[in-house]
């Protein structure tokens, strides 16, 4: 029951700094002494801990019990309306604060939104973003076709790299042997931490590393669906059934044979739809990536944003728009068909 | 006396989880036999298959087949002895996608070399001689049809079919017709008996009901927890038997 006392005592120590900070209306400065205020979680989630065993102690169903019992006390669990219910309040009281709170933070404020100056100007940029400017389509339509194959090549060069490594961090076929647990779990690591970080923030760094350009943008691409599609891949070989592999096993064939005539059959379909849905997904990231210098329309868009000409940027809007629906539908269309 | 085939002593087996499934068993196979194991669920019936083939390693005993220690191998060598003990299963383990040639072209793996074998480049003798096995288990109509389009009855013959192309000397068969209706069962079985009486090939077969057992078994024997508690004529299983093996008050179900 440890997951439900720290999810508890982390929603009370969230309760205690935020009472804090109503309290003592701290100034920037006190907000930005980050030792002191850490000092200050720790006793936050200290005394919520406090908190938790007490209301367990004395019988009080508390959120985290609420989220974390095991299914079979859930099964077991009277329906009462939440409203009545001690961890139905403490959602509330939770929801409501972070309401409050994320108000403040995020600096809601109707009086910008209906300040008539800038209302007007996201009126003109609207207004010329519907009226763009016809003469940079041809160049905007090359752009558009330098980001399809960004995003095409990112999808080749991973697809073959990705399918090797998803059987290297695939626990069914690696988890047999110390050796290969340690691969499958150094695999596994790398990989997480590199679809962690976005391709966006990949593309800088080869930005820096291979210059400003569509290659750039490639590389960053390529590395994050590297590490998606393994990890994507690696979960289907996990749930393949054991029973032709058994079978072939017994016929006396090879490791190899094996993946081949007993796994990889029974991932092909799966692994051709993921990969049209990558490559669906990387074309919309390379206009992102673009944004960066990342080569392509992004790279484009950007240029003409800094120069605020808006209808410019109504085009290249227009033809992203028109370019990410054609590919989402085809790609839709085949992954139903191939089902 | 013929020699036997396969001699298994003392075989036990504990899986990593601590389960001793297997408890010292020991018997011979002589070649041409139709041998049939029973005994509750959970008697260890498949394990003892498994371990005849190295599907799962032996924990201790001895295996010797035609006088040659196999109890414990790896690589070729295990591979080597699957091959010359087919294998079929209760759920078939035929690879769906594929069609029923290409199944029963897959017995053939273990002496191609791996490249070719992904190629697809199966010699035209091995083609023949699969539609020949599939022949001769009555399906040979199939050959091009993807192997999961086939009834269960269907999908056991090509599992046979495929064992046979690994020209085994032992068949083992794993309740081959647990998942099939009764007609069908006999269908199967007969080939089975097809395959021990015309090929020679030795058979050892796990099944649950008694009265297939009478029907088609030359031996038979009976593992209870582990352990082996009959080894005899099918024919002697009596009443006074069938409680010692599948417990007091157990009643027999019959199959026609
Ligand atoms: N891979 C495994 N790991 C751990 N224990 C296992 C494994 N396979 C089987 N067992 C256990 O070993 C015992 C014997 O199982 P086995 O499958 O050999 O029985 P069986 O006689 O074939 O039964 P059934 O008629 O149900 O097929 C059972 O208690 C089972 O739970
Ligand atoms: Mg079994």
């Amino acid at each position: 029951m440890w997951k439900a006392r720290v999810f508890d005592a982390v929603g009370i120590a969230y309760l205690f700094l935020i009472a804090l900070v109503v309290v003592f209306q701290p100034d920037d400065m006190a907000m930005l002494n980050l030792g002191r205020n850490t000092l200050l979680a720790i006793l936050g989630v200290a005394i919520g801990f406090g908190f938790s065993f007490g209301f367990n102690g004395i019988g009080l169903k508390t959120l985290g019990e609420a989220i974390f019992e095991p299914p079979h006390k859930k099964a077991l669990a009277e329906p009462i309306p939440w409203y009545k219910t001690f961890w139905g309040i403490q959602l509330a009281t939770l929801f409501v604060v972070t309401c409050v709170a994320g108000v403040q933070v995020t600096q809601v404020s109707l009086y910008e939104l209906t300040d008539p100056d800038g209302f007007r100007g996201a009126k003109k940029i609207l207004m010329s973003l519907f009226n763009p400017e016809m003469s940079i389509l041809p160049r905007g339509v090359l752009a558009i076709v330098e980001t399809i194959f960004i995003a095409f090549m990112a999808t080749v060069i991973a697809v073959p790299i990705a399918f090797v490594l998803s059987f290297l961090c695939a626990k069914n076929i690696m988890g047999g042997t110390p050796f290969g647990f340690g691969v499958y779990m150094f695999l596994r690591t790398v990989l997480n931490v590199t679809r962690s970080i976005e391709p966006l923030i990949w593309a800088i760094i080869f930005t820096v590393w291979v210059g400003i350009g569509p290659f750039a943008g490639m590389l960053g691409l390529m590395l994050h669906s590297i590490a998606s599609l393994a990890k994507q891949y690696s979960e289907f070989i996990e749930c393949v059934e054991d029973g032709p592999i058994e079978g072939i096993t017994a016929t006396g064939a090879g490791p190899l044979q094996v993946v081949w005539f007993a796994v990889v059959p029974q991932i092909v379909l799966p692994y051709i739809s993921f990969t049209i849905y990558r490559w669906d997904i990387n074309v919309r990231m390379a206009t992102i990536i673009g944004l960066v210098g990342g080569g392509g329309i992004g790279t484009m868009l950007i240029q003409y944003q800094g120069q605020a000409m808006w209808p410019e940027v109504g085009t290249l809007a227009l033809l992203i728009v028109i370019a990410v629906w054609a590919m989402d539908t085809a790609s839709a269309y085949i992954r139903e068909a191939i089902k | 006396m013929a020699e036997p085939l396969l001699q298994i002593k003392n075989l036990e087996k504990v899986y990593p989880n601590g389960m001793r499934a297997l408890k010292g068993v020991s018997f011979d196979v002589k070649p041409g036999e139709f041998l049939v194991v029973i005994g509750l669920s959970g008697s260890g019936k498949s394990t003892m298959l498994r371990c005849l083939n190295h599907l799962h390693d032996p924990t201790s005993g001895s295996i010797v087949f035609k006088n040659e220690d196999v109890t414990h191998l790896e690589g070729k060598k295990a591979r080597d002895v699957r091959r010359r003990m087919a294998m079929i299963f209760q759920h078939f383990n035929l690879i769906n996608r594929h069609t029923v040639l290409s199944n029963v072209l897959m017995g053939n793996l273990s002496r191609t070399n791996s490249l070719s074998s992904i190629m697809g480049m199966f010699s035209s003798e091995a083609k023949e001689k699969a539609l020949g096995y599939l022949d001769l288990v009555g399906i040979r109509e199939k050959a091009y049809v993807r192997a999961d389009q086939l009834s269960g009855g269907q999908q056991q013959r090509v599992a046979i079919a495929r064992a046979l192309a690994q020209e085994p000397e032992i068949l083992l068969a794993d309740e081959p017709v647990a998942s099939l209706d009764p007609a069908t069962c006999h269908t199967v079985m007969d080939y089975l008996e097809k395959v021990n009486k015309e090929l020679g090939i030795t058979i050892i077969c796990n099944l649950h009901f008694l009265s297939l057992v009478r029907r088609y078994a030359t031996r038979v024997i009976a593992l209870k927890e582990g352990n082996m508690v009959y080894d005899g004529d099918p024919k002697n299983i009596d009443e006074a038997w069938f409680e010692k093996i599948y417990g007091e008050g157990a009643r027999e179900v019959h199959v026609n």
